[in-house]
């Protein structure tokens, strides 16, 4: 049997009409939706539930259950948080959580072998089909559809993007292992559709394993379990989302134009432009000056975006040096502006360029780069800021 | 390995994956991925590996050359076995350059947002963007 008849022996049995791929799928994104409703849910922490699936997840290591500490933040719960040791260093402390994150490894190890799903992570680099009800009628495997559409979404939402920023707004290098309670949604979505959708069988153990860990994501925050001591964060008091333009999936990002995208009950939060993470000032106070003095280019251009690039370029001063076409990014133009002395410090001169790639709301982003100010030509000031002459950068044949 | 191998191997269904070949251009030259560019090595005369690096293969799951300061926006470049290799310590005098890489055949640029980059075979440069810093300094772009 070649490698690739084991692979297709190895599938589910998986609904061999359309018809009946397609309201499957819709089931999937109801159970999708509940599960996103979870992962972004703003109540009080379920003290009780969390403590009780914690608790058992130690009985399943063989420990007594730890003592709780409820803090209102993942900020406020790294500074409780003892350090991690070198990994070389195998003392009680450190024990717990590398014991736990054997046991979560194995479970879904195991879960992923009932399901026959070894493969979706290879898979990630690429995004989903644009219109998963097309795909499905057209065949399109409901598994791969499910999968990417359910797991790899959440994933991108919960994990990456609410999470991640959440974890970017932390200065703290090493948290050491934690786990993150409703934002672990992802991989108990995953299997929970493949359960009720795709009829998977699981081990009795392991579904009741898995009961604990979709406890977590009901009723609770971050946590680190640490020896005989459990730190476990509240709920987020407010969470501001926007759809993602464009998405087949509900998909949503972190997005508030007036205040913070999310809130703790202590007040410690994060900011975010159209789920880009950014200081408190780009949304709530965001000033010529500031963007000026700003270093990454990401965080200015929300900062510009937020005061409007017309309304920047009139009061920053900006005047037009030149334009031009922009090589390798047909209908796209390059303009230079010179920026007033007194304002930015040094002679400098600014490039405003247009992605080469169309962002899924259909626009395509801009993006201001300061370059020095003995060019002139826009062509010539964009080779420079790779390093190249213009005639060099003339030649670009395409811009993603 | 090629998209198409790529998402064989992970069993995504066909219709997808041909689509995706048909819409990533493989570019014989000069081309970019938002703060990254891919150079030919023809165009650059003053930049060459260190002398104590080794070329090394491309693994199965890409060399993922820059991430974004959020973390979440890697740029990974993939290949198929054996034919492509890459080497990290480079000489730039301008001190932009990621990694030279040395294919025979197609190997694909991806980044989660601005999708994928085709490069043709041939000896290439990935150099990062630079902008104008304080007190006249270079500086890297961070996105």
């Amino acid at each position: 049997m070649s490698a690739r008849q084991r692979r297709e022996s190895r599938r589910l049995p998986v609904p061999p009409d359309p018809a009946r791929a397609v309201p499957l799928w819709a089931r999937a994104v109801e159970l999708r939706t509940e599960w996103l409703n979870h992962a972004l849910c703003c109540a009080p922490a379920d003290r009780d539930t969390a403590e009780n699936a914690i608790t058992a997840l130690y009985a399943l290591l063989d420990r007594p259950r730890p003592r709780f500490v409820w803090v209102p933040s993942p900020a406020a719960a790294v500074r409780l948080v003892p350090p991690t040791p070198p990994a070389r260093v195998t003392d009680e402390l450190w024990r717990v959580e590398k014991q736990l994150a054997t046991l979560v490894s194995r479970l879904r190890d195991r879960l992923d072998h009932a399901i026959h799903d070894h493969w979706y992570r290879y898979a990630a680099h690429f995004p989903p089909p644009p219109d998963p009800v097309l795909a499905l009628r057209s065949g399109a495997d409901l598994r791969s559809v499910v999968t990417r559409g359910v797991h790899d979404v959440l994933r991108a939402v919960v994990r990456e993007s609410v999470a991640g920023l959440v974890r970017a707004a932390i200065p703290e290098e090493r948290l050491g292992l934690w786990w993150g309670g409703q934002h672990d949604v992802d991989w108990v979505a995953h299997y929970d559709v493949h359960r009720r959708v795709l009829d998977a069988r699981f081990d009795a153990a392991d579904a009741e394993q898995w009961q604990l860990w979709a406890a977590l994501v009901r009723s609770c925050g971050w946590w680190w379990p640490r020896g005989d001591v459990c730190v476990v964060v509240e709920r987020p008091l407010a969470i501001r989302t926007e759809p993602v333009a464009g998405s087949a999936y509900g998909e949503v990002r972190l997005h508030n134009p007036t205040g913070p995208a999310v809130v703790f009950p202590d007040g410690w939060s994060v900011h975010a432009w159209h789920g880009t993470r950014v200081p408190a000032w780009v949304v709530e106070s965001p000033t010529v000056e500031l963007i000026a003095a700003e270093r990454n280019v990401e965080v200015r251009r929300c900062a510009i975006e937020r005061v409007g690039w017309a309304a920047f370029i009139d009061q920053a001063g900006l005047t037009l040096v030149g334009r031009a076409d922009d090589p390798g990014n047909p209908g796209c133009e390059l303009r230079l502006y010179d920026l007033p002395y007194a304002r930015w410090g040094a002679p400098t001169r600014l490039l405003l360029a247009v992605n080469g790639s169309v962002e899924r709301d259909g626009t395509r982003r801009r993006y201001g780069l300061l370059v020095p100010p003995w060019f002139d030509d826009p062509v010539d000031a964009a080779g420079w800021s790779y390093g190249l002459t213009g005639v060099q950068y003339a030649q670009l044949r395409r811009r993603t | 390995m090629n998209l198409a191998e790529l998402l064989d191997r992970t069993n995504v269904d066909a219709l997808d994956h041909l689509e995706r070949q048909a819409t990533i251009p493989v570019v014989d030259g000069l081309q970019a991925q938002g703060d990254l560019i891919v150079i030919p090595m023809a165009m650059l005369t003053t930049v060459t590996p260190d002398s104590w690096a080794h070329w090394q293969a491309v693994a199965a799951g890409g060399v993922e050359l820059v991430r974004g300061v959020a973390g979440n926006n890697p740029h990974t470049l993939v290949a198929d076995p054996d034919t492509c290799w890459w080497i990290g310590s480079v000489h730039d005098p301008l001190g932009l350059a990621i990694v030279m890489f040395e294919n025979i055949a197609p190997v694909y640029l991806v980044h989660p947002e601005h999708g994928g980059s085709g490069v043709a075979p041939g000896r290439w440069l990935v150099r990062r963007q630079q902008e104008r810093g304080p007190h006249r300094r270079r500086v890297l772009i961070a996105d």
